[in-house]
């Protein structure tokens, strides 16, 4: 067929036979398929695309795909035209893979799993094509998942908190004295109970981030203080290790637009993971700068790095790098994909560099608060507008 | 170099009187994408390179194919090209 579109005349657009290929092609596609022309509007849909929206050919082609093909976030409003995939998918010139929700003609969202791609002919874009399939048998499975996950969690932490109230007051001799023996054994169960309830909180914000339910509350939160509180939290572990923690602090306040609690957490677990890889007696600094009306957060260690050909692989879910394998087997390969998760919660780029056996610097960048009546304050005001808008 | 920011300058001025203060970052985005060069190089052989991918995008934003047009019409006159039929109905 390409020869063919190669060897007609100078236009751009398949001729009848080509059409009848074309139609068998959609027709024969097991997802659902609908593709536009340069203006947008819907030229070809097969059964299965027409099943999932509960349109008729008639309602479809034509029509201006944004207006037949509604996309919708979870809580139902609509997903802005500037940021569907069809339009990233024109802008970049590549296509784009994402998950969203159809609404369906009697008006109920439909998840679906999407991949649009801009149609090239000789290398100039004529269309688009969007394959789809409805993902809702795999949502109810993931949901069924996270459920469990999530009550399997809760209710381990109530036998927990026991274990850990009783070992610690036994550890801190308010039953009776205890031999070193003794002692010995308590640390290490003060110490499993720490781990189990780190994974739990961990499985815990997981199951709760998947399955929409953490609410995101943004304010003015002044990013040094929490820093300061994160170190103070993770003294004790540092010590343990013999880790040197140290800040890099501006002198001006440093306060962000952002969810406390969400924020804490990257930080938190960031900070666990430094003190987790790094060898006893190293150095682990945090660092706060501000970049235009963004505040960037490091951390930085000198621990055993991430080797460059795991580094596409790091945030995946229980991905765990060749090298701590074998150092360290208490490991979930949840942490990373957390925090990941958490900055895509806050819609926070979230990057890093690393060099094995040198160390790791993680980074998250937050935006600033506005000053009051300030220009960052008239810039962010106007760019919100702007998305609105389209 | 002066003239190629000019002519960045009026591809962001004739987009920003369809997308409003969008059309410096959506200009921006097109240019590093589809040419893979600093927005304010941009000759007047890019406009042209760039008007299917604008045609494109732009008919996401809007459903008023006589403006696409218009837009594009005004561009093309940017590229050192001729205006559309459809644009010069507007």
């Amino acid at each position: 067929m390409a020869k063919r579109i190669k060897d007609s005349d100078n236009s751009l657009f398949p001729k009848a036979p080509d059409n009848l290929f074309i139609d068998a092609l959609f027709a024969s596609i097991g997802d659902g398929a609908i593709a536009t022309d340069e203006f947008s509007r819907i030229v070809r849909i097969n059964s299965i695309a027409l099943d999932i929206l509960g349109l008729s050919s008639s309602e479809v082609i034509g029509n201006w795909y944004p207006s037949v093909v509604v996309s919708v976030n979870e809580d139902g409003s609509h997903v802005s035209l500037m940021e569907r995939s069809i339009t990233k998918a024109f802008i970049t010139g590549k296509p784009v893979s994402d998950k969203t929700y159809y609404l369906h003609k009697l008006g109920h969202q439909v998840p679906v799993s999407i991949t649009v791609a801009p149609i090239l002919i000789k290398n100039r874009p004529i269309g688009a094509i969007n394959l789809f399939r409805d993902i809702t048998q795999e949502y109810e499975i993931d949901s069924m998942k996270s459920e469990f996950i999530s009550l399997a969690s809760h209710q381990l932490r109530t036998p927990l908190s026991s274990i850990q109230t009783y070992s610690h007051m036994l550890l801190d001799g308010f039953m009776g004295e205890i031999s070193k023996e003794q002692k010995t054994a308590l640390e290490a169960i003060v110490d499993a109970g720490d781990r189990m309830n780190h994974l739990t909180d961990t499985l815990l914000n997981i199951t709760r981030i998947e399955a929409g339910y953490m609410t995101v509350s943004k304010k003015d939160i002044d990013i040094k203080a929490l820093a300061e509180k994160v170190i103070k939290e993770q003294d004790i572990e540092a010590k343990a290790k013999k880790l040197s923690i140290s800040t890099n602090f501006p002198k001006e306040n440093m306060i962000a637009d952002t969810d406390k609690f969400i924020t804490k957490e990257i930080l938190t677990n960031l900070v666990s993971n430094a003190i987790k890889y790094t060898p006893e007696r190293g150095q682990i600094t945090i660092s706060i700068k501000r970049v235009k009306d963004e505040i960037i957060c490091s951390v930085d260690d000198t621990g055993i790095g991430i080797p460059k050909q795991s580094h596409e692989y790091i945030f995946n879910k229980f991905f765990r790098a060749p090298n701590v394998l074998d150092r360290d087997t208490t490991g979930t390969g949840l942490g990373l994909y957390l925090i990941k998760s958490l900055a895509e919660r806050i819609n926070i780029p979230l990057w890093f560099e690393s060099d094995e056996s040198k160390g790791t610097t993680f980074y998250f960048a937050l935006p600033s608060a506005a000053p009051k009546n300030g220009k960052i304050s008239q810039s962010r005001k106007s760019s919100k507008n702007i998305k609105d808008k389209i | 170099v002066e003239r190629q920011e000019n002519i960045y300058l009026s591809l962001v001025s004739i987009t920003g009187d369809y997308l409003g203060p969008a059309a410096e970052r959506f200009i921006d985005r097109q240019i590093s994408n589809h040419l893979e060069k600093e927005p304010q190089t941009i000759t007047k052989k890019d406009v042209g390179i760039l008007l299917d991918w604008l045609r494109g995008s732009v008919s996401l934003l809007t459903d008023n194919e006589n403006m696409v047009e218009e837009y594009i019409g005004q561009l093309k006159q940017l590229s050192g090209g001729k205006q559309t039929p459809s644009a010069k109905r507007h």
